[in-house]
């Protein structure tokens, strides 16, 4: 398999601060309400606790991206190298298509700029041999950064319960669980 | 729940009632005997509903200046395709209109009705996107060709002479029919899907906008066609005007399939 | 130069604010180049390039807030403008990172709701606000202080209070000014830490922590009304390393947070029955003979005491009563603490926020002590330490104006990070307890408080009984803010005063918890009109001297850099093996210290020894055990917590427009049982009220809370009147005075009600 960046997110050591959302807003500066990465909390009826279970997802960097098969503009490119799903803003004429199309929500509209935009897995700073910024942030390595070719990890999954399903578009994501502790309720 | 698209809303009812109407002309005039009926305005009315689509659609791009660049992507956005479809169906349309005597030459009728269909279908594609679970389907594509058919042949009647209105009124006739029982079935179809899904649904069920384009687009033209057994000239603009409210409705009550992540899909 | 960009330097330089606008205006001085925005903007592969070192200039900082982390920065700087910023790398603790505040410090000096100019209310709380220059401001509060200093031949009508919005080292410049111009009255104590404090001194002789990075040693780890999960986030890590060493994680709480949700076992503690807890456990582990004897025997004092004391009056089965959790939970986890070797206790702070906080904290200590986990790496009751602050206080440390009179008889601490020496003089300043600030401002006298100062405190978020606060607030003649935003604290000032951010002073920073010291550079200009706090004792100096010579004593030049070259001393250097502070410039330095504390066994103590039974706690009034001490009786239907959110430190951080996007409004979170019998659905709005006040706010129905309890976490956000302190009084914790100068305050000893509106 060819190289393919992925982030890896551990439910089970994520602790849903948004310190990796608001790295990338350092990074990028995005405008109010232009969000790249999101932390999203699991809904009660998968992880039983509200608001203690999060998985923090941005553009997944997918193999068959919808974002870039859709552009009209061929504002979007995929990388050779690692994968990376490219949005060129310059290009970008403000359609909207991609946004319609990518089932994960990743890119955005800029109401200032009036082109959509997305996470760009900080490829600059890839090329400059750093780690994304989100992935340098998360305190409790929660999230990180894989190459789908050598990765190797049994429990990791795709398709988590919370993430939606799209073979077609393969996002190069992967996931481990959240856990629960035992519980030892007061009898009220 | 998104945007409501207006932009989006006019250019495709416009673009669609334009391919319905040269799609019905092309049949009235060549499949059909008798008199042509007023074929020039006709297709002066389909080119002008197409400029004002387009015109529209540009409203809708963050850059409309860059409009003419979304042919780019042929190879693989439905979009591009879309914009050359209907790029060519409108030079179609204006030569049609140009060329018209009476009636406009049989086989540039029927390749405008094909490119205008075809361009339909690439609209469709365009709007069907992963993104929107409830639309990613073959949904969008039946709602488009129905609207061609009932505004489409809504209009054509105004184009059409005596002896054929009563083909005309049977096409909108068994168009309205046809939609109102998928536009009557599609929400229900929708409750049984996946989260997602579910939620469109349930958006169109509950919402007043949903019940208004029923009504107003379907049920009182049906009645009125039923009732008086002609077509009045009102009702094609009701047909229209219903056609409208449920292109809104399509825009703005479909769930992107992000708004429920970390919930059951 | 491409087109667009020159257009944007165009609007820029007219600058109506959109965030890269902004930006962009600022760097329009300067030559345009890309800003983060314009990352976005590729032109062409070669160009799109961003070389990180070398196109930026690179600064050290280091985050001031009162938190555990005091992380270390690394700051992207380019034409004068925070670029973004980093955690620095060089820090094991912090290992590249912050938390979500601390990235949101990119925005913050540009932040559109800055306090930019020195402004005056006409009218407090009008609203009616009016720019003047430093000028104006300086003289109309220096004519202020030399009226009243003649009014009442003191400065004692002139208060002070300031606690924790910003740490640094030099910062201590505002209790310096106060002490230059005389003995003045200051607002002493903290609502943070202050019964622990107390406790860990009469158990240990100091408050003394092992370091956090050492927990990766234990193999028991109990995490006790603590949650840093949202509070210290960095520990996290080490937390998890433990575990994944196998070590067993237990986290003690009224409240299922976040912490708790990576703990191996929950227990859902009755609210303030921990004391109950600890003991029964500490029986169990006496009558199963699982405690260390020969630690107890050579260490520590008073244990046969304790020992009859648990085996007189301390039942498990009592235990399992008062806290609800089942008596076979409690002998489980005793057995299993006592036998791991080495365990630990993290004693949160917010665990002692109680009438029985400092009581609780004892018995909690003793726990660790008995099972010979004190002195011991991976061990420890871990709680806080101040071994790495041995500043020189320069900034601090002032002398008092020719012939200052003040009060007499006032001695003691004044707060928990009182540098300021044992002064023996025939006067004093007078001391008033921070912690009811209220009930001060109203009772004081003769002289009253004329003049209130504020600093590094948003007294009207953070203080209690918000109702008395506006009262109090009515009293004083001049009410001056030095803030860098319009809380609800400036809205009751008369003058606010523009202060940096921490991009745009000098200063030092050290932790109280983890070894790990930072030097804070300027990294930018400061915006608008801001001064630093120690520029604007300055500023004051200067005018004062010119109204009045010698009225005060402070420099009227200060270099902000030398005075932070000040604060350095050789055992400073020794301590974290540095030759210079310069050698800060290069990232964070660890203090070359044992991991454990206490691993001489030296305690500070009067005896010398861990003390189970402390004469000198008994002669301050307490018992002199361990003991159990009751709760405060309840005064409505619910307990009420108010506990810290991740989103913001107290009233910081959750005003930034990038914080919006993420926590755009405050809720209250109750249990479903408690919600229906009240015939509240989630996400309805309800009323929050009790004897103090009311809030009105959102709720979410959760079993996070237990069902006798309504939670909603302290915050301020602009253009919201949320404020949790108008349900919560300012009634006493136990302890505090010993250390801190006052005792703590019961925040979480709280009732209320609730009812949908
Ligand atoms: N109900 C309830 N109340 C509580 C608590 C609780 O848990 N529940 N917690 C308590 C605890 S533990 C604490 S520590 C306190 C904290 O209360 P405070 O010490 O008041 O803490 P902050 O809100 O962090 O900061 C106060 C102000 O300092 C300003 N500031 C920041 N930097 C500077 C600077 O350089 N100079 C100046 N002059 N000002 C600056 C900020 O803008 C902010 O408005 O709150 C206590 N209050
Ligand atoms: N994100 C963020 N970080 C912060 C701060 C912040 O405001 N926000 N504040 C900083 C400051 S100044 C401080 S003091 C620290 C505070 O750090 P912590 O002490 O960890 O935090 P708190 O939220 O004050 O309280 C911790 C827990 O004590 C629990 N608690 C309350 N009463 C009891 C009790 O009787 N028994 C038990 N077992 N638990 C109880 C609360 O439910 C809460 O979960 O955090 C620092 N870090
Ligand atoms: S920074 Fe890490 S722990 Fe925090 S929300 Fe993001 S992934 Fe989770
Ligand atoms: S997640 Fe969406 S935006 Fe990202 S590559 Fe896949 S389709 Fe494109
Ligand atoms: S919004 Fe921009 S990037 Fe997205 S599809 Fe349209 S032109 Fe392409
Ligand atoms: S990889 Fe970079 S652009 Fe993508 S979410 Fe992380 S910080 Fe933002
Ligand atoms: S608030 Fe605490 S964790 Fe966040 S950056 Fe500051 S010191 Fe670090
Ligand atoms: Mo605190």
């Amino acid at each position: 398999m060819k190289k393919q960046l992925a982030f890896y997110i551990d439910a089970k050591r994520c602790i849903g601060c948004f310190t990796c959302a608001m790295a990338c807003k350092n990074q990028y500066h995005q405008e109010s309400g232009v969000i790249w990465r999101d932390v999203y909390e699991l809904k009660e009826e998968i992880y039983p606790h509200r608001e203690r279970a999060f998985y923090s997802l941005a553009c997944n960097h997918c193999e068959n991206p919808t974002c870039l098969n859709v552009c009209p503009v061929v504002a979007y490119y995929k990388r050779e190298a690692d994968g990376v799903v490219v949005h060129e803003q310059d290009k970008c004429i403000g359609c909207g298509n991609c946004i319609r199309s990518c089932p994960y929500g990743a890119p955005r509209y800029n109401p200032v700029l009036k082109r959509a935009e997305k996470c760009s897995f900080c490829w600059q700073r890839l090329d400059d041999d750093r780690k994304p910024a989100c992935v340098l942030s998360c305190p409790t390595d929660a999230l990180q950064i894989v190459d789908l070719a050598e990765f190797d990890e049994a429990n990791a999954v795709q398709y988590p319960a919370g993430f939606p399903r799209y073979p077609s578009l393969n996002p190069s994501v992967r996931f481990r669980l959240p856990a629960m502790p035992k519980m030892i309720r007061r009898k009220l | 729940m998104s945007e409501m698209e207006l932009p989006l809303v006019i250019f495709t009812v416009l673009s669609q009632t334009a391919v319905g109407l040269v799609a019905i002309s092309a049949i009235r005039q060549h499949a059909a005997d008798g008199p042509a009926g007023s074929v020039r305005p006709e297709w002066m009315t389909a080119a002008l509903l197409l400029i004002a689509g387009l015109v529209a659609s540009l409203f809708h791009l963050g850059h409309p200046l860059g409009a003419p660049l979304a042919i780019k992507h042929l190879g693989s956005a439905w979009l591009s395709r879309e914009a050359l479809g209907i790029g060519v169906f409108t030079a179609l349309v204006i030569v049609g209109f140009l060329s018209a005597r009476d009636r406009v030459n049989a086989g540039l009728s029927f390749a405008a009705a094909a490119v205008g269909l075809i361009a339909l279908f690439f609209t469709a594609m365009t709007y069907s996107p992963p993104g929107f679970p409830a639309l990613n389907n073959v949904m969008p594509f039946v709602f488009f060709l129905l609207t061609a058919a009932m505004v489409g042949a809504g209009f054509a009647s105004y184009f059409t002479s005596a002896e054929k209105m009563p083909m005309i009124t049977r096409i909108l006739a068994v168009s309205l029919i046809i939609g109102l029982v998928v536009y009557l079935v599609v929400p229900f179809l929708w409750l049984s899907g996946g989260t997602v899904m579910r939620q469109t649904g349930l958006n169109y069920i509950s919402s007043p906008l949903y019940w208004a384009r029923i009504i107003v687009g379907l049920v009182i033209p049906l009645m009125a066609i039923w009732r008086m057994r002609t077509l009045a000239a009102w009702v094609p603009v009701l047909v229209l005007a219903g056609e409208i409210m449920g292109r809104i409705a399509f825009f703005l009550l479909a769930v992107h399939a992000s708004a429920n992540m970390g919930g059951i899909y | 130069m491409d087109k667009r960009d020159a257009d944007s330097v165009k609007q820029a330089i007219g600058c109506p604010m959109s965030r890269r606008k902004f930006l962009r205006c600022l760097a329009a001085a300067g030559a345009l180049a890309a800003m983060p925005g314009g990352l976005l903007r590729p032109f062409g592969a070669e160009a799109e390039k961003i070389i990180y070192e070398g196109d930026y200039e690179i600064y050290r900082n280091a985050c001031p807030r009162n938190c555990y982390d005091t992380c270390a920065i690394k700051s992207y700087v380019k034409d004068g403008v925070l670029q973004f910023i980093e955690g620095a790398q060089e820090s094991t603790f912090t290992d590249g990172g912050l938390c979500v505040k601390g990235y949101a410090y990119t925005r913050r000096p540009y932040s559109p709701d800055r306090i930019k100019y020195p402004m005056i209310q006409d009218g407090r709380g009008s609203g009616n606000w009016r720019r003047i220059s430093w000028d104006e401001a300086m003289d109309m509060i220096a004519k202020k202080l030399v009226e009243i200093n003649e009014k009442d031949d003191s400065m004692l009508g002139l208060g002070l209070t300031k606690y924790s919005g910003n740490f640094g080292i030099t910062n201590y410049a505002v209790e310096g000014m106060m002490t230059s111009l005389g003995y003045t009255t200051r607002l002493v104590g903290t609502p943070c830490w202050p019964a622990g404090i107390d406790a860990q001194n009469y158990d240990l002789g100091d408050m003394w922590c092992n370091d956090p990075e050492d927990m990766v040693n234990s193999r028991y780890i109990i995490l006790w009304g603590a949650n840093p999960a949202w509070n210290s986030v960095h520990s996290m890590k080490y937390i998890y390393a433990a575990q994944d060493r196998g070590a067993k994680v237990v986290c003690i709480d009224p409240v299922f947070t976040q912490t708790a949700a990576k703990a191996d076992v929950y227990w859902q503690v009755d609210t303030s029955m921990d004391g109950a807890l600890a003991l029964g456990m500490a029986r169990h582990i006496l009558d199963k003979g699982l405690f260390d004897k020969a630690w107890v025997r050579a260490n520590s004092v008073g244990f046969d005491e304790f020992a009859d004391y648990l085996r007189n009056e301390i039942t498990v089965q009592w235990a399992a009563e008062k806290s609800g959790i089942p008596q076979q939970q409690i002998v489980e986890v005793a057995e299993e603490f006592a036998t791991a070797k080495p365990a630990t206790i993290w004693i949160g702070y917010g665990l002692q926020r109680h009438v029985n906080g400092g009581a609780t904290v004892r018995s909690i200590d003793a726990l660790a002590a008995m099972t010979g986990n004190v002195g011991k790496t991976g061990g420890g009751a871990r709680y806080g330490h101040l071994r790495t602050w041995g500043f020189n206080y320069h900034a601090l440390l002032q002398k008092r104006p020719e012939g200052a009179k003040g009060f007499v008889g006032g001695d003691g601490p004044k707060g928990d990070f009182d540098f300021s020496g044992d002064e023996k003089a025939e006067y004093t300043d007078r001391a008033l307890n921070i912690n009811k600030t209220a009930e001060m401002l109203l009772t004081a006298d003769d002289p009253p408080i004329r003049v209130l100062w504020i600093s590094c405190k948003n007294v009207l978020s953070q203080d209690f009984d918000r109702p008395k606060m506006l009262e109090a607030f009515k009293k004083p003649e001049l009410i001056v803010s030095v803030e860098q935003f319009f809380t609800q604290t400036v809205e009751l000032s008369d003058i606010v005063l523009p202060v940096t951010t921490l991009f745009e002073e000098y200063t030092i920073n050290a932790s109280y918890w983890h070894y790990w010291l930072s030097v804070n550079e300027q990294a930018i200009k400061p915006m608008y009109e801001a001064k630093s706090n120690t520029e604007i004792a300055a500023a004051l100096s200067a005018r004062m001297n010119k109204l009045k010579p010698g009225s005060c004593t402070f420099p009227t030049e200060v270099d902000t850099r030398q005075w932070m070259i000040k604060e350095f001393n050789q055992d400073i250097y020794d301590l974290f093996g540095i030759d210079s502070w310069e050698d800060l410039k290069n990232g964070p330095a660890k203090a070359k210290m044992h991991p454990a504390s206490w691993h001489d066994l030296e305690f500070g103590t009067p005896s010398k020894k861990y003390e189970f039974r402390s004469d000198l706690c008994a002669q301050h009034g307490h018992q002199a055990l361990p003991k159990f001490k009751a709760a405060r009786k309840p005064y409505d239907k619910l307990r009420l917590l108010t506990p810290h959110t991740k989103f913001g430190i107290h009233s910081q951080f959750i005003n930034i427009d990038w914080m919006e996007d993420f926590n755009k409004k405050p809720y209250c979170y109750l249990h479903p049982g408690a919600a229906r019998e009240r015939g509240i659905g989630d996400g309805d709005q309800v009323r929050v009220f009790n004897k103090v006040g009311e809030v009105e706010l959102e709720v979410k129905l959760t079993q996070n809370v237990p069902a006798d309890v309504v939670m909603m976490y302290e915050a301020w956000f602009k253009n919201n009147s949320f404020n949790c302190q108008n349900v919560v009084d300012d009634t006493s914790s136990d302890m505090g005075k010993y250390k801190t100068g006052a005792p703590g305050v019961a925040i979480h000893d709280q009732f209320a009600d609730v009812e949908k509106v």
